[in-house]
């Protein structure tokens, strides 16, 4: 493989100036890669190239999760019809910078994208019933004059605490800020006790997004529905378990818990939730 | 990949003092020192981003500021006749996680600090970090040096508190210096460039610690100030190492009293051969090792 290029791409793309939007796959409730499979099943996209891993990924044997064998993936999907780019990777564990720039050259040279959306999810101390609310990040003051039309959450103040690191998608909106391309990071905050399962409505306020700012004309109905269900699931364990729906009202009055009763509430919903499914 | 070079002084014979972090930050921290001290002026950089993964991100009302990268740092101070270069690296680029660099990556950034040496006409190098070693807390760390060529040795001799790996009982001449503080050396070696490594001792039980261990900073600080041939103000390391030694006490007291008892053995025992009578016999030297070695060997680390 030449050394500066640790992509394949499969066929010609005839994309102008479209929209790429990127999920990883360790994202808190996989909300990213949920959404990506989600465009990617309802846009008919084909893919159309990928990162080779050998660069990027340790590849010292396979990690086992629920049974299957796994291996790392990076693939970037389109839709001719919607402009629209999808890359979908796991995070890669080296040579970071080198990772981001081939998601950029493919971007740039192969779908000549004229912006680019990073989903990330967050984890919240609210309670479900609280309305999700999308927090931009834009690395350009021009991204972020074009998305002040959208219903979207406030200004973010933020700085890495010590010992943390800064996220993949925030390298990645400096790696574009650098070559000019404008790009914005979506964060939703979820409610913790779904970080483990899934959070229907947070993948449903990311699409909506999407569907407004990039004109897909997506029929949201299926996610209205994942979302009756999930309130409803919600609402039965409330009304099965006081001590869950007690720890809830709690989150609902903005009065904080415990770290145990934090606990204790993730993991009872996880395994109703679970249980159920 | 590169350096970025912010001036083009002209330096005499110029020396290069470099180092990453490593157990304890005892080399780094006697770098540092040094550095400060001297007052080094900033000279250049090594591009952060093809090595290391972000330290951290500002974002201001909504907006990505900026993105801050672990730095490599090149520094350089005229003193009259041997002109130093300074190079300190915050992280060494290390992936997966790792502390210590190793393959293409350590390889790239060991050259890429040997091409500012040779760029300024610097022909000898110094490294520095630790050794962990079976000795007290209390004890007066000693310096182990390894030179990368056999004719640096009887130069190294002449260093006081320190010592070949020759002379560490049972070693043979032999040992390994992990990460890059050891790989430069053999960089250099390749380049033709002499270069040794200086490493403070760090008691074998406070190795796994994250604090760092400024008495053993001072005893290579004193080594690389009469090896560069220059003075410094010891005062400013004293009063770390005053702290230091509050905090290490400390935790010493939280100790289970039989584990105490065995460490507190060290400080009648020297691992180094022998020049004069042992206050304990050979045999209980042994034992005492073999117990603290026992207590505290670690399980395989896993890649």
């Amino acid at each position: 493989m030449d050394e500066m290029q640790a992509f394949k791409v499969y066929g010609k793309r005839e994309l102008q100036d479209s929209s790429l939007i990127v999920g990883w796959g360790e994202d808190v409730a996989n909300l990213g890669t949920r959404v990506i499979d989600y465009l990617n099943k309802k846009l008919g996209t084909e893919e159309f190239g990928e990162i080779e891993p050998m660069d990027f990924f340790p590849l010292g044997g396979v990690p086992v999760e629920n049974d299957i064998a796994q291996f790392p993936e990076s693939k970037f999907y389109s839709s001719h019809e919607k402009n629209l780019v999808i890359f979908k990777s796991n995070a890669p564990r080296a040579e970071w910078y080198k990772f981001l720039n081939s998601v950029l050259d493919v971007a740039e040279h192969y779908c000549h994208v004229k912006e680019l959306y990073a989903i990330g999810g967050m984890v919240s101390l609210s309670a479900h019933t609280a309305p999700r609310e999308l927090l931009p990040v834009s690395n350009l003051p021009t991204m972020k004059k074009t998305l002040g039309k959208y219903d979207l959450g406030g200004d973010m103040d933020y700085e890495t605490p010590p010992g943390q690191r800064p996220t993949l998608s925030s390298f990645l909106l400096w790696v574009a800020r650098n070559r000019g391309i404008p790009a914005v990071s979506l964060w939703l905050p979820m409610p913790f006790y779904l970080v483990a399962t899934e959070d229907a409505a947070a993948c449903r306020k990311v699409v909506d997004f999407f569907d407004k700012r990039l004109s897909l004309g997506i029929d949201l109905k299926d996610l209205d529905d994942a979302v009756a269900r999930q309130n409803e699931k919600l609402a039965e364990i409330r009304f099965s378990f006081p001590d869950v729906d007690g720890r809830i009202k709690n989150l609902e009055s903005n009065i904080g818990l415990s770290q145990e009763d934090s606990e204790k509430l993730a993991s009872e919903i996880e395994e109703y939730l679970k249980r159920i499914d | 990949m590169g350096v970025i070079i912010y001036k083009e002084p002209k330096l005499e014979n110029p020396i290069m003092v470099a180092s990453w972090p490593g157990i304890g930050n005892i080399g780094i921290i006697a770098v540092d020192t040094l550095r400060n001290m001297l007052e080094a002026e900033e000279l250049g950089e090594v591009e952060p981003w093809d090595f290391f993964y972000p330290k951290k991100v500002l974002i201001r009302n909504g907006e990505l500021k900026d993105l801050e990268f672990p730095s490599s740092k090149f520094y350089f101070k005229r003193t009259g006749e041997k002109d130093l270069l300074f190079f300190i690296g915050e992280e060494q680029p290390a992936d997966g996680g790792r502390t210590y660099a190793e393959g293409k990556k350590a390889y790239q950034m060991a050259n890429l600090v040997l091409d500012v040496a040779l760029k300024f006409g610097c022909r000898r190098v110094y490294t520095s970090g630790a050794a962990v070693a079976p000795i007290h807390h209390t004890a007066r760390p000693k310096v182990w040096a390894v030179p990368n060529t056999k004719g640096l040795i009887s130069e190294v001799k002449t260093y006081e508190n320190t010592i070949l790996m020759s002379e560490i009982e049972g070693r043979g001449g032999q040992g390994n210096i992990t990460g890059l503080n050891g790989l430069l050396l053999g960089v250099a070696r390749k380049r033709g460039i002499e270069a040794i490594c200086v490493m403070g001792e760090i008691p074998v039980y406070l190795q796994g610690f994250p604090f760092p261990y400024p008495r053993a900073s001072k005893s290579v600080l004193e080594v690389l100030t009469t090896a560069l041939g220059i003075e410094i103000d010891m005062e400013r390391i004293a009063s770390f190492i005053e702290r230091s030694d509050k905090d290490i006490e400390q935790l010493y007291e939280k100790f289970a009293p039989e584990i105490k008892e065995q460490l507190d053995k060290l400080k009648y025992v020297s691992y180094a051969k022998p020049t004069e009578p042992a206050p304990i016999t050979e045999e209980d030297k042994k034992r005492i090792l073999e117990d603290i070695d026992k207590f505290f060997k670690k399980e395989p680390k896993e890649d």
